[in-house]
């Protein structure tokens, strides 16, 4: 019918779809995958249902069962998009989008979108109940049975070795209270071994950041970029990694805004781009300075800007324009002059303007000197602490920038409150209520206490290392993966020797995740798996890569036996010994209530948690204005709030009478003082435009007074709005306070705590309070540092990654020297490179190895590969393959090859290769390969399945691209360098 | 009187996947059942690649209707095509017509089994009881009957994908094409009017563009 | 004999005609028409809880079922939250 009633326009819409379809290639990474996997998927399979049945409804009474409608936040990355859960009888049965919020309008990504599969339970590929590895199989045991024996391990071990033989990898995903916890948990047993994600995720941005301008966060939001004029990816996929944010991106583009997008890949977001560059995986310093060089020859810097807020320009200057000419940067980065000139001239043109990264820019070996390049190019445009401007950070976990600020960090107490520092102790013992001398006692020593533990990213070496070499008593002979999955660490080969020589392995997950398959395929016995909790299991609080703070509701019970994680450390630390401390009982005090969770047991307050511990010790970042109260307020109103400011118009709540006028949503970190004096919260950092209690910031004055006899301090008439001081100022404290003669506008109580205090440690935040009200910022007001005299690198340098493929580039970039220590264990940098020269490592290895994200996927990938509405999507691990690469090896498209990388195997020296199905497309170059880092579960072609417990793999397994990365890390942090290494690929 | 559409806009689409699991969520759709798909064309070709979400359009002179044997398609007041899965004897004869893949059939094999044909029902449900148990093991949720939009439209990370009364998405692709200054590359004025070519301008606005840049 | 014969013509009859009396077994198709079971009309639906409802209309009322619809529609549209 349709092709007979024919108008003279008629048929040729017809003609033209079918003209233009074998023009364009539709072969895309989705569709030529999932062609070849129909069948794999388990469970609610099609053919098993009856004709005309389309899948089992969950609550099938359709008429009784009240619904409840539960707010909370998805748990798959750092945007933080709100989802309104639909309960019926406890059961999830509906979610809806939020339209409301702020931050994501109600927009959801494919994760997002599939939360309630967390509510779903017939043919769950959860952890069910806890299992203990035994004669190579996974036995169920119960709970108490499990408890007892593993702390009587965990005590033995510690008895023989100390507490520091214990690792305890704690979780980017736990809510902010549940992190506090944990990060408290790991310091009552004694020993500051302890990490979490963050360190493979930003650890460089955050130490980068903090040591040019004193916060290492997201300067401004996702929603500050529609106030944009230019946005420069460099390092970022937003589009399949913050697909949400693009949102933003995309509104500002469309409203004039300049998209830039540099990658080695031609990715989703550089499909949206005004402009894209190529350039070599790594040579991210060369780049920014390229750019930076053109700035400085054209006079484009802000001249003003940097003479009264920035230390050091003239000595990057001079740097950057000896060394990084442009016959340099495009020898080194691969991209020509004109693209460089280019980009320099969109961005000084187009001003604000943000730079946007995330791994692209932190997983190298000079990471550190790369986030630092991208500082001083914000500095150097004069777009830092200003509305559209500055360094947007893209967090990557749902809570990562939480469980930085206040979690289980090696080197920091909440707070970022040094370890070294014999203050942060007394400072934390006091907010804890937990006696020092006790807590002292729990350490090894007190020069163990001070000292930073190892990172989640070596921890391999903390066991297999030599014991002399390493910088503590014992090796590490216990791992606990708390919400941390074991595939995203690099050197996997590496990882199963270790795991044959840890004495104990817990593992705490909602999903027995590839640390169970790992261990199980080369040990016997010696691992127990204990299911813990969602995030829609639990209430709390998760801070999203804007520092906004959002509270999320209890969606349904902990499902199976499944119990949440503040409720698993309580009853550990009931075994261990150290629960009244864990709670803050002390002298007739209890710091928390324990409330009643699943199955009628106790666990701690999460709200009491946030109150107490949170609110009441994180005065360095400004957590403490964040009560329960207000930030569940801004939860049950996001209407009020405003798009592109991220502030509220007006509002009262209705439940609580609560007036919301002037916050800024979710109260973004750092909201200084306590929740009495309604500090609005800070949107945009180090922006000196607005009053302290309007939302204004600086540069903190954390590196000192003067260098060299120039002035660290802000040049005069640079100041806060309404600041009663016009010109730069230190670091408040009780001294400053009284030289200004403000001390006697505390109160009486204020200033008995305040007495011998700081701004960072008085307890009644009354020196923040009263700082604020002259208009002055309580960290002081400096200049932000070009030069960070105190690292290895003062000026950000590139250097070659350990494994290059270029010699003469490693012979003139060359990488740092060894270090003995870094740490606590002796980190190789140029003797590996120079190793890897001498044997050729780049001819027998041509090709980049880079790895990277997919939307439908998140982290190590257990979770959401054992969704199947999202593994269904992705049923193939792959690799993306140049045509030119791919027909120099003869191979084609969605074929099965070897990848191969210098990374050993070694039990038998045997390089590490991967089995993974070729997409050859143009997006890579054709001297680079692209794995996605998602996948585990096959090593190096073989299928773990036998090594799962029954029924809790997941549905979709693959390689795992980190079983093949090599050695190489950062100078100042030991992230890890899986962003670039060499490999060679063949078909299989 | 509302006439239901979709519209994805290809400038916004990031191919994120949202609308995908936002249906098999919203109806539990079983595995190998795909309602929408997002395709991308022009994968890694630098100012080529262009992402699209496609699911059953619900055409004004469905195809789908018009070659069914058993004629069990309908179209409601609002111009949603629906149809009825007792009636439906799993032939594939909508499958071959559609233009866009819409008929989906939950079996698979090598001997013609398909079993009853289901498709995006713009979450309108089917002929059973409006929110009725039935209704949603067959068809899925009814979110019309609810006063909401199909999922996907509601979910789209970018709000690409546009779904709902007609008059309203035309306004608000209208007021996105008035901001960019231009439309849609994908279908726009180059494909219309033009040679075909996806990124075709009218010929007074001409102009040579270097590779891997656009304005 | 002939009664015989008559018994026989009277159950071949009988045979014969047993097929009338019966209904079709074959459904007749109205071509173009559709053939399936009624469907209720959206705005005529009981009443969702409130909890499931996207707004709020009057039921059996098209155009207040219609208003709220493309008022809920324009929440795809980010510029009525962003300029709202």
């Amino acid at each position: 019918m349709l092709l007979t009633r024919k108008a003279t326009g008629q048929a040729a819409p017809q003609q033209r779809l079918s003209r233009t379809i074998p023009i364009a290639k539709t072969i895309d990474r989705r569709t030529f995958l999932k062609r070849s996997g129909v069948t794999v998927g388990a469970g609610a399979v099609a053919s098993q249902l009856p004709f005309n049945m389309i899948g089992e409804a969950e609550a099938k009474n359709e008429e009784t069962g009240k619904f409840e409608v539960r707010r909370t936040v998805c748990t798959h990355c750092s945007v933080g998009c709100a989802v309104d859960a639909v309960v019926q009888n406890g059961v999830w049965v509906r979610q809806e989008p939020v339209f409301d919020s702020p931050l994501s309008l109600g927009a959801h990504c494919a994760k997002g979108a599939s939360v309630r599969e967390h509510g779903i339970t017939h043919d769950s590929h959860r952890l069910k109940y806890p299992m203990k590895l035994e004669g190579g199989k996974w036995k169920r045991m119960s709970w108490d049975q499990a408890y007892d024996e593993i702390s009587k391990k965990m005590l033995e071990i510690r008895k023989q070795s100390g507490p520091d033989s214990l690792f305890l990898v704690g979780s980017s995903k736990h809510n902010n209270e549940q992190a506090e916890l944990l990060c408290k948990w790991v310091r009552l047993w004694g020993s500051n071994n302890t990490d979490h994600q963050a360190r493979i995720c930003h650890s460089t941005t955050v130490a980068g950041l903090g040591q040019t301008w004193g916060y290492g966060a997201m300067t401004g939001s996702y929603n500050d970029e529609q106030n944009s004029k230019s946005l420069m990816f460099l390092g970022s996929n937003a589009a399949e990694a913050h697909p949400v944010s693009m949102l933003h991106t995309l509104h500002a583009r469309e409203n004039g805004c300049k998209v830039i997008v540099v990658d080695p890949r031609f990715t989703r977001t550089a499909a949206k781009a005004d402009m894209y560059v190529r350039h070599r995986s790594g040579s991210d310093v060369a780049f920014l300075f390229g750019v930076l060089h053109h700035i400085f020859k054209n006079g484009w810097e802000d001249k003003k800007y940097l003479h009264d807020r920035v230390y050091g320009m003239d000595e990057v200057k001079k740097e950057v324009m000896a060394k990084w000419t442009p016959a340099n940067v495009a020898e080194a980065t691969g991209v020509p002059e004109e693209q460089v000139f280019a980009v320099a001239k969109t961005l000084a043109e187009n001003r604000p303007g943000f730079i946007i990264w995330a791994m692209g820019q932190t997983q190298h070996t000079n990471a550190n000197g790369i986030v630092r390049a991208s500082n001083i190019l914000m500095l150097a445009l004069g777009n830092v602490g200003r509305s559209g401007g500055g360094c947007n950070v893209y967090r990557g976990h749902d809570n990562v920038q939480g469980a930085t600020d206040v979690g289980p960090n090696p080197d920091t107490l909440p707070g970022y409150y040094p370890v070294a520092v014999p203050g942060s102790w007394t400072h934390w013992a006091k907010v804890w209520n937990v006696d020092i001398e006790w807590l002292k006692k729990q350490y090894a020593s007190e020069a163990m206490m001070a000292k930073p533990g190892m990172t989640v990213s070596r921890w391999i070496d903390g066991v297999l290392e030599k014991n002399e070499a390493i910088d503590q008593d014992s090796n590490l002979r216990m791992m606990i993966f708390w919400g941390h999955a074991p595939n995203s660490q690099s050197r996997g080969s590496e990882m199963l020797e270790a795991m044959k020589k840890l004495d104990l392995m817990v593992v705490i997950d909602p999903y027995p995740s590839a640390s169970a398959a790992m261990f199980a395929k080369v040990r016997k016995d010696g691992a127990y798996l204990l299911p813990a909790a969602t995030q829609f299991e639990t209430e709390g609080s998760v801070t999203a890569s804007n520092r906004s703070i959002q509270w999320r509701e209890r969606v349904i019970e902990p499902l199976f036996e499944s119990r949440t994680d503040h409720m698993i450390m309580y009853q550990l630390a009931q075994k261990l010994g150290f629960a009244d401390q864990f709670i803050g009982k002390k002298d007739g005090k209890q710091l928390l209530r324990l409330v009643k969770g699943k199955g009628g047991m106790d666990e701690p307050s999460m709200e009491d948690t946030l109150r107490n511990e949170i609110n009441g010790g994180c005065w360095t970042i400004g957590y403490t204005g964040q009560s329960p109260e207000r930030i569940q307020a801004h939860m049950r109103n996001m209407h009020v709030f405003d798009v592109k400011t991220t502030r509220a118009r007006g509002g009262k709540d209705a439940k609580t009478g609560y007036d919301l006028t002037g916050d800024y949503y979710g109260l973004p970190w750092p909201c200084y003082g306590n929740a009495k004096i309604k500090h609005p919260g800070t949107p945009i950092l180090y922006d000196t435009h607005k009053h302290p209690m309007d939302g204004g910031h600086a540069f903190r004055a954390l590196f000192g007074v003067e260098k060299d006899g120039v002035n660290l301090l802000a040049e005069d008439g640079v100041a806060n709005k309404g600041s009663d001081i016009t010109t730069g100022y230190p670091q408040f404290d009780h001294v400053l306070l009284k030289k200004l003669g403000w001390w006697d506008e505390l109160s009486d109580e204020e200033k008995a705590a305040a007495e011998g205090k700081t701004w960072a440690n008085d307890l009644s935040g009354g020196i923040q309070r009263v700082a604020m009200k002259h208009g002055c910022t309580p960290f002081g007001n400096a200049k932000a540092r070009a030069v960070v005299w105190n690292w290895p690198d003062a000026i950000p340098q590139h250097r070659e990654p350990l494994f290059s493929p270029n010699p003469a580039l490693v012979e003139k970039y060359p990488t740092h020297d060894d270090v003995k220590v870094l740490w606590r264990l002796p980190t190789l940098f140029k003797s590996l490179q120079q190793q890897a020269v001498k044997e050729e490592v780049h001819k027998k290895f041509p090709l980049i190895l880079t790895s990277g994200r997919l939307v439908e996927y998140e982290g190590g990938g257990e979770e959401t590969r054992s969704n199947p509405w999202l593994a269904e999507l992705q049923q193939d691990g792959f690799c993306e393959i140049n045509p030119k690469t791919a027909a120099d090896r003869g191979i084609r498209n969605g074929e099965y090859v070897w990848v191969s990388t210098p990374g050993k195997n070694p039990v038998d020296g045997s390089n590490v290769r991967l089995k993974v199905k070729a997409k050859v497309t143009e997006g890579v170059g054709p001297d680079t390969i692209f794995i996605p880092f998602h996948f585990s579960g096959w090593w190096q072609g073989e299928d773990m399945l036998p090594y799962y417990p029954e029924g809790a793999a997941p549905i979709v397994r693959g390689e795992a691209v980190n079983t093949a990365t090599t050695y190489g890390y950062d100078r100042i942090t030991l992230m890890q360098e899986t962003k670039t290494t060499l490999c060679q690929v063949a078909k299989a | 009187m509302a006439r239901m559409k979709f519209l994805c806009d290809a400038e916004r689409c990031i191919e994120c996947n949202g609308c995908v699991t936002a249906c098999k969520n919203e109806h539990e759709v079983p595995w190998g059942v795909n309602r929408r798909r997002v395709v991308t064309i022009n994968d890694g070709v630098v100012g080529a690649e262009k992402s699209i979400s496609v699911a059953c359009m619900h055409c004004s002179d469905a195809p789908c209707m018009a070659v069914c044997p058993v004629d069990c398609f309908y179209r409601t007041d609002d111009g949603v095509v629906l149809h009825d899965k007792d009636l439906c004897i799993g032939c594939g004869y909508c499958f071959y017509a559609c233009p866009f893949g819409a008929p989906q059939f939950p079996q698979a094999g090598a001997f013609g089994l398909r079993g009853k044909m289901d498709k995006c029902t713009f979450c309108a449900g089917g002929p059973e009881k409006d929110q009725s148990a039935a209704e949603f093991q067959k068809y899925g949720r009814n979110r019309l009957s609810e006063g909401k939009l199909p999922a996907c439209a509601e979910m789209c990370s970018t709000k690409a994908l546009l779904g709902g009364d007609g008059d309203v998405i035309a306004d608000i692709y209208r007021e996105r094409v008035l901001r960019r200054g231009r439309g849609s590359e994908v279908w726009g004025w180059g494909t219309a009017y033009g040679p075909g070519r996806p990124g075709a301008q009218p010929p007074q606005q001409q102009q040579q563009q270097p590779s891997g840049t656009r304005s | 004999m002939r009664r015989g014969l008559l018994l026989l013509s009277a159950l071949a009859l009988a045979i014969g005609l047993n097929a009338c009396g019966e209904r079709d077994q074959v459904v007749v198709y109205k071509q173009g028409k559709y053939q399936g079971k009624p469907d209720g009309l959206p705005w005529d639906s009981e009443s969702p809880a409130a909890e499931l409802r996207g707004g709020k209309w009057t039921k059996g009322d098209r155009n207040s079922w219609e208003d709220q619809i493309k008022q809920r529609q324009l929440a795809q549209h980010e510029h009525k939250r962003i300029y709202q």
